[in-house]
């Protein structure tokens, strides 16, 4: 690839103390967009693992209830062209159930034994939740739970229980408000635990303080990350402002970073469902950005919902979907035109 | 160029510190964990045999008392020395020989019994009534999406969920009656909301398989002019015809079969019925 060096203006082509300005794009490419490049995709690089880490596939949530009784929701990803879904339960002692399809559709259901058959047709996402009473056994003061999982799922303890034998590997282990809930894989898996109220909370605390360090070292990390990027960012500017031959692409870049106006988005994406315009419609007029929690809150969507929602958006351009304390911000985006 | 030497260098430190921070900070997925839970279930192990047996531990538990003590330590040195590997078996092995010493001392003391909705401490009662309550705000939500007009009997659950819980604080648990009485009105709203449902679930599948009718049509006037088995393509165009006869007619479970029946035969002529 060759260079071109050609005189920005011709009227002003030899300065004051005879300096010849010229407009060279590779040169601009190599000093100021590489680098950003660069940075942004090694910032990408760098974010990947938190993304990855932050997200567990939660299709089967049990709660173990104090007296054993377990409560199961479980989320399915269903054909929507299939009339009905077989689902095999944990057990047949069902209590409170509710089968609930795409946009909160109430679905019949049909239970034999520990089979339900579900009506799905036209949902390709279904909720289910009941209470069982099969899951968990008492023996003196010892408590067993034992269950066959098809995925892997999340168990929450009940508060003040204690651990005291395991058949498998946990995954991972949270506390969520004073309760242990473990990650556990497929398969069969057997857990005993007993009441106790000094062990528990130990291990809590114990937990507790660990995130409360990492949480410090990840907020110390991330300030140390911005300070750096500031630091670079002013180099960079302090360095073209010397070159005087910033002008041409700083006004791109104000350009890029200008969020269209809401019919120029309407425009450039016709096609868009009215829906999804709504969203738009809330996320421009609330700065152009807003956590998908707001956005469920607001249109009273399910999560399920929203997320295809937002993604259908991502997939569109429309938006760029980021992690903000483990939530996801949906913001407009900035360089749309330029990609259409 | 000294700048942007600096500038990379800075970048990259940056790229590969913040991973690791990551790593140790969500790192519930990491070993430590299992050096957690069985530390727990040791203190918990030797608690139970100090209140079952004092000082007067039989042999068989003791020996199983000590393998898991010494999977505990060796699950530690493990851990030290990053064989992640040894650790998840030394986990496995302690939890093993804890589980056997607490079903071992449990047999015991009494016999199995397994839960049933008929026991009822007033613990037990207590969870009954979380149960309900969560089971009564799905249904609540539910009945707002249906614009069903259930709200007295909401008003009502809560008035006895009320009472129940005076019930407990009175150490007074001839509460059947109660909950009954709850399980019977949120079965009425069930039904209500079900009523409700059925009429816009019946619309939306009407509005569906009109929809994939005419893309199957279509499908069909396609295979037939690639060359597709005349008779299967008739067959097609029947159930098509039929399919949308039952719609018209109310008989949305008979349409569904008929429509199953459909997308099977476009499936086995290389036509299959796709998500859009």
């Amino acid at each position: 690839m060759t260079s071109l060096i050609e005189p920005t203006q011709l009227n002003n082509s030899l300065g004051d103390d005879g300096i010849l300005f010229v407009r060279n794009d590779s040169i601009l490419d190599t000093m100021v967009k590489v680098p950003l490049l660069v940075a942004s995709i090694i910032i990408a690089a760098a974010l990947l693992p938190v993304q990855s880490s932050f997200s567990s596939p939660r299709d089967i949530d049990l709660t173990i209830y104090p007296d054993g009784s377990t409560h199961v929701l479980s989320e399915i990803d269903v054909d929507p062209f299939l009339t009905d879904y077989e689902l095999n339960l944990f057990g047949n002692t069902i209590d409170n159930l509710v089968v609930i399809g795409d946009n909160e559709f109430l679905l019949d259901v049909d239970i034999i034994d520990d089979t339900a058959l579900i009506q799905t047709f036209g949902s390709s996402v279904i909720t289910i939740e009941y209470d069982i009473h099969d899951l968990v056994s008492k023996q003196g003061r010892l408590w067993t739970f034992s269950l066959d999982s098809p995925s892997d799922f999340t168990l929450l303890l009940p508060k003040n229980s204690a651990i005291v034998g395991m058949t498998n590997l946990p995954i991972n282990m949270e506390i969520i408000n004073d309760q242990n809930q473990l990650t556990l894989s497929s398969g069969p898996t057997e857990i005993d635990y007993l009441f106790s109220t000094n062990s528990i909370s130990n291990l809590t605390e114990e937990i507790k303080n660990e995130e409360d360090n990492y949480l410090y070292i990840i907020i110390g990390g991330i300030i140390t990350g911005i300070i750096v990027i500031l630091l670079v960012s002013v180099i960079i500017i302090v360095r073209n402002k010397q070159k005087n031959v910033k002008k041409i692409d700083q006004v791109v870049t104000i350009q890029k970073n200008v969020i269209l106006d809401l019919e120029t988005i309407f425009k450039l994406k016709s096609d868009l469902r009215e829906d999804d315009k709504e969203l738009v419609k809330f996320i421009f007029n609330n700065n152009g950005e807003a956590l998908e929690s707001e956005l469920r809150k607001k249109f009273l969507q399910p999560r399920t919902t929203m997320w295809r929602a937002v993604k259908r958006l991502e997939r569109e351009g429309v938006v760029e979907i980021q992690k903000k304390d483990l939530q996801n911000l949906v913001k407009l985006r900035k360089n749309m035109e330029e990609e259409t | 160029m000294k700048k942007l030497a600096i500038f990379t260098i800075l970048v990259l430190i940056c790229g590969t510190t913040s991973p690791s921070l990551v790593t140790n900070a969500y790192g519930q997925n990491d070993p430590s964990i299992l050096l957690r839970i069985a530390v727990q279930a040791d203190k918990q192990i030797i608690n139970q045999l100090d209140q079952v047996y004092g000082t007067q531990i039989p042999n068989n538990i003791q020996i199983l008392y000590d393998n898991g003590q010494k999977a505990v330590e060796s699950l530690d040195e493990s851990l030290s020395n990053d064989d992640v590997e040894k650790a998840k078996q030394d986990f496995l092995l302690a939890m093993n020989s804890f589980m056997q010493i607490s079903r071992t001392i449990s047999h015991s003391s009494q016999q199995v019994s397994q839960m049933t909705i008929s026991e009822k401490s007033n613990n037990q009662l207590s969870n009954e009534i979380d149960r309900l309550v969560k089971y009564s705000k799905t249904l609540e939500k539910l009945s707002k999406k249906y614009d069903v007009n259930v709200e007295s009997d909401f008003i009502k659950i809560n008035q006895l969920v009320g009472k129940l819980q005076s019930q407990i604080n009175d150490s007074n648990t001839n509460s059947d009656n109660v909950i009954n009485q709850i399980k019977n009105i949120l079965k009425s709203i069930k039904s209500d909301i079900h009523e409700a449902a059925v009429n816009q679930r019946s619309d939306r599948i009407k509005q569906l398989l009109n929809q994939l009718l005419d893309e199957i049509d279509e499908n069909l006037k396609t295979a037939e002019m690639n060359g597709v088995d005349k008779t299967q393509i008739d067959m097609g165009h029947e159930l098509v015809l039929e399919v949308k006869d039952l719609l018209s007619k109310n008989q949305i479970d008979d349409a569904k079969a008929a429509y199953y029946e459909l997308k099977e035969l476009m499936k086995n002529i290389g036509y299959p019925v796709i998500f859009r």
